[in-house]
């Protein structure tokens, strides 16, 4: 079948299987490596990418249900000049990664939530739920919530 | 109340935040742009997918395997079972383990199959998707046999997993058998059985491998793994090809944890179809494959039994291990000698013997998993240590103050033939004690006890001892005549920060900026020799050969320049990246451009270090539904010198959160005819950030006095000293008579039924 998705800014034209999740396309069409798989069941969230603003684990959606839509991935973060996101910097700066697979989901996750409701790192349990979305095996976590949390004030400080 | 995850009040917290002092990891710059490089990433064209078709039988005869359907599919390149190829390479034993010698493991099945999962035909098509439907197409015709899925039952059972052989595979002894009379006279004896439940990696980044065959009849592999040049051996020596005409390369890992430190069947089968097909080939494992396993870790049966006279003095220690290894003997079989070696812990024990048996089951075969060995023999002792406080009624940490190896009697050699090397450890124990406020908790608890009001409240201890490192490793640095530096390492990060700290091992050296320096390792074309990343040895072995590497090139250049300007070397001194006689004076950059390469190898073989320190948890449970609340886990860790606190703060911290997995959630759980019943992450329940709780570090530090770097290792002791920690905590909370009631995961069922085994047995 023939899709025409929107990937970071860029238009793309796609022929692909009725059966074709989201993340093969962009991963192997597309060669967006950056969006990970890591269960392929929808559990990790190492695959979430952003689906017209709203995070999506990309290996529970199919390519064709993205026609026409919006997809912003890891590779879209930063500036169109390179200027990393907030997220990104503050990731590195909490040591928020380690081996670093799982980090593109989280910043998806993140950076997708926090453009809906920036206020959500000020509230501890709500933080907490968003973050317990996706699966990390190197970090036990506490640097990921420090990371997002450094990053909203950086978005606040950056908006006011 | 229980605190959540998100309490602030952590030492990492208020360390990590107070303005990066450390710099940023090299890594993440590349990791956060989501351009790292992983296996899968590596998109060849013309590249064909692998898919296997595994055995859904635990233990069976194999009959025909009916490819003939699969192969008429369009799209698919080849379907092979190990019928169909001239010959079927065998997995090369690992470390000399011997238990491999008639128990070969088959890159196909031949014959029989021993564990769900195990390979049978191997699916080659262009199209992933396309492959999985030929996969499924396939048929196999499969006799079950009976199964074994426990290895006591294992080790006294009729079936022969391996015809003609004994499912023992391996029996060893440590230490001397204990005199009968001990016991007899002894004022107090205790006996414990614990398990050690199967645990699944769970790297986010599953096992994955990307051949090329060359045109020289050579391979290149790029293989996500923690020891290259290992798995280039085994590859040629599985294939019969000459070692220099494999290359294996390991791009960026996305964890490994001791699973990936082996040579699999999968991968001699990738090779294979390589080989055969001259088209480049790769296999990426999916979730439910890497559940299935290999590779499991842990699975130990212990029995153990430990006698102290009246005062608390411990007499004697016995541990008894039946280690389960699964289908096929690998480097699971390694796993028990590090659970017999640190068997005493940190305690001046004069009896010590243990016995370890590896045996063959139906289960996945078993590797080291992030601790191998170290917490399962952390969790038997500390179990059992406080069971004799209990016994004793003693406080458990007085107990273990009264039994600690004393400083001055460092360096140490075990019953068991291991050598301690330096360390206080009662300091750490009572660094933790003031961390955590464990009189105050004390206090709490009997005032709950004595009111009856309040959820049970635990404190558990576990002051654990480590063994790291292991064997030598390479490392080389070389002065580039533009001015930087080229460390080559033969170790393997798989998500550690080597890029990171291993230039600021050479750059301390150098007394240059770690900014010249550049890394690189994990590629078998560059690095000439190398073992790899496990058992906490890239910053003990590894740093420590850079270290070495380092002071050799400082004198190099001293000699070299001496040379050329025809001056006694001792008038010659080295500073920052110049050497200089007199007057004269010249960078390092230059001197090599002038005279040639300036390149210091070192391939170095420290003794094993021992790293060690106490983790105390505080844990309420709740008495209606039996659920584990961890309200405070402090880590006191001494790992020797930290190059970077940074990244060793988060391998402890990381560490912590896999522990408390095996602690409260993880267990590969087979059903009755030994399939697997953990095949997703809905069942396979690793913690999320809702499971971990506040977590406070702290570190002492005494150099390991056996390398000139000092560092002892890191990155395990989390896995060590969490789960034994929050065991002891439940069952002080439960206030359990008989600790073996009750065994890891502490599920909330677990606990419920530690608590009411009366009510427990009327309801299943």
């Amino acid at each position: 079948m023939r899709v025409t998705l929107t990937v970071n800014g860029e238009r793309r034209e796609l022929e692909v299987e009725a059966r074709r999740t989201l993340a093969d396309a962009l991963r192997e069409n597309c060669r967006l490596t950056g969006t990970h798989l890591a269960c392929e069941h929808g559990v990790c969230g190492a695959c979430t990418v952003l689906v017209d603003g709203e995070a999506v684990r990309s290996c529970l959606m199919f390519a064709v249900q993205c026609d026409g839509r919006e997809v912003r991935t890891v590779e879209g973060l930063a500036g169109a000049d390179g200027t990393p996101h907030p997220l990104q910097e503050a990731f590195s700066a909490e040591h928020a990664l380690q081996c670093g697979f799982c980090t593109p989901g989280f910043l998806m996750l993140a950076a997708g939530a926090l453009q809906e409701d920036p206020s959500i790192a000020d509230d501890p349990d709500r933080l907490r739920e968003l973050l317990t979305s996706n699966l990390c095996r190197c970090t036990g976590y506490e640097s990921i919530r420090r990371a997002v949390t450094r990053a909203a004030g950086e978005l606040a400080g950056g908006a006011s | 109340m229980a605190q959540r995850a998100g309490g602030d009040d952590s030492e990492f917290t208020r360390r990590a935040a107070d303005g990066g002092s450390a710099p940023s990891r090299r890594e993440d710059a590349r990791l956060v742009r989501g351009a790292g490089c992983f296996v899968a990433d590596l998109l060849p064209e013309d590249c064909l997918e692998v898919v296997f078709v595994s055995s859904p039988v635990a233990h069976g005869e194999m009959g025909a395997v009916d490819v003939d359907d699969a192969r008429r599919m369009p799209g698919v390149a080849a379907v092979w079972s190990a019928a169909d190829l001239p010959a079927v390479p065998q997995t090369p034993p690992m470390l000399g383990i011997t238990a491999s010698a008639g128990r070969a493991w088959p890159a196909l099945a031949v014959d029989r199959v021993r564990y769900v999962g195990q390979p049978v035909a191997i699916v080659l098509a262009a199209d992933r998707y396309v492959a999985e439907d030929a996969r499924d197409a396939v048929r196999l015709d499969i006799s079950p046999l009976p199964v074994l899925l426990d290895p006591t039952d294992a080790a006294g059972s009729e079936v022969e997993l391996f015809l003609g052989m004994p499912n023992v595979a391996v029996e060893k002894e440590y230490g001397d058998p204990i005199d009968p009379a001990v016991w007899r006279d002894a004022a107090v004896v205790v006996e414990g059985n614990y398990r050690q439940q199967l645990l699944a990696h769970t790297s986010m980044e599953a096992r994955a491998i990307l051949i090329r065959p060359e045109d020289d009849d050579g391979l290149t592999v790029w293989c996500s793994h923690q020891a290259p040049h290992r798995l280039r051996g085994d590859l040629a020596a599985a294939l019969g090809l000459p070692e220099e005409r494999i290359r294996v390369v390991v791009p960026d890992v996305g964890g490994a944890f001791g699973g990936k430190s082996e040579t699999y069947p999968e991968y001699l089968a990738v090779a294979v179809a390589a080989r055969r097909l001259g088209r480049t080939v790769r296999w990426v494992e999916d979730r439910a494959e890497a559940l299935t396993g290999p590779p499991h870790g842990r699975g130990q049966n212990q029995r153990t039994r430990m006698a102290a006279d009246a005062d608390g003095r411990i007499l004697a220690y016995e541990l008894t291990i039946d280690a389960d290894v699964g289908g096929y003997p690998h480097l699971g079989a390694f796993v028990p000698l590090n659970t017999s070696v640190m068997a005493a812990g940190a305690y001046q024990i004069p009896r010590v013997h243990v016995q370890t048996r590896c045996v063959v089951t139906n289960t996945a075969p078993t590797s080291p998993y992030r601790g191998a060995g170290r917490p399962e023999a952390a969790t038997a002792i500390e179990r059992t240590v406080d069971t004799l406080a209990r016994r004793l009624g003693m406080d458990p940490a007085k107990l273990r103050q009264r039994n600690f190896i004393r400083p001055d009697a460092l360096p140490y050699r075990t019953p068991t033939g291991f050598q301690y090397d330096s360390g206080d450890y009662p300091a750490a124990l009572a660094l933790a004690m003031r961390t955590v406020d464990y009189d105050g908790w004390r206090a709490q608890q009997a005032q709950r006890r004595r009111t009856g009001t309040g959820a049970p409240l635990g404190i558990g201890i576990c002051s654990y001892l480590e063994r790291s490192g292991n064997a030598w490793e390479f490392g080389s640095v070389e002065a580039c005549p533009d001015g930087t530096y080229l460390a080559l390492s033969g170790c393997c990060s798989t998500g550690q920060g080597h890029e990171t700290s291993f230039p600021q091992v050479v750059a301390s050296v150098l007394g240059v900026e770690p900014e010249l320096i550049r890394l690189v390792e994990a590629d078998t074309a560059i690095v000439p020799r190398g073992i790899g990343s496990y058992s906490s040895r890239s910053m003990q072995t590894g740093g420590a050969a850079l270290h070495r590497a380092a002071g050799a090139l400082m004198e190099q250049a001293r000699g070299r320049a001496a040379e050329s300007w025809a001056v006694p070397i001792e008038e010659v001194t080295y500073r920052a990246g110049t050497v200089s006689a007199g007057q004269r004076r010249v960078s390092l950059a230059d001197l090599a451009a002038a005279t040639g390469p300036l390149r210091a190898d070192e391939v170095f073989e420290p003794p094993q270090a021992a790293p060690y320190g106490t983790y105390i948890a505080v844990v309420e449970v709740e008495p209606e539904l039996g659920t584990v609340s961890v309200l405070r886990l402090v880590a006191v860790d001494d790992y020797g010198v930290v190059i970077n606190h940074v990244i060793v703060r988060g391998q402890s911290y990381g560490s912590i959160a896999q522990g408390l997995g095996q602690a409260l959630y993880e267990q590969v759980r087979y059903d009755p005819d030994g399939v697997p019943e953990t095949r997703s992450l809905l069942d396979y329940l690793i913690p999320t950030l809702s499971e971990v709780p506040p977590v406070t570090l702290r570190e002492m530090c005494t150099p390991n006095p056996n390398t000139a770097l000092g560092a002892k290792g890191a990155g395990e002791a989390g896995c060590i000293g969490a789960p034994a920690a929050v065991i002891n905590a439940v069952v002080d909370a439960l206030d359990l008579d008989d600790p073996s009631a009750i065994q890891m995961p502490l599920t909330p069922f677990a606990c419920w039924q530690a608590r009411q085994p009366a009510l427990a047995g009327a309801g299943r």
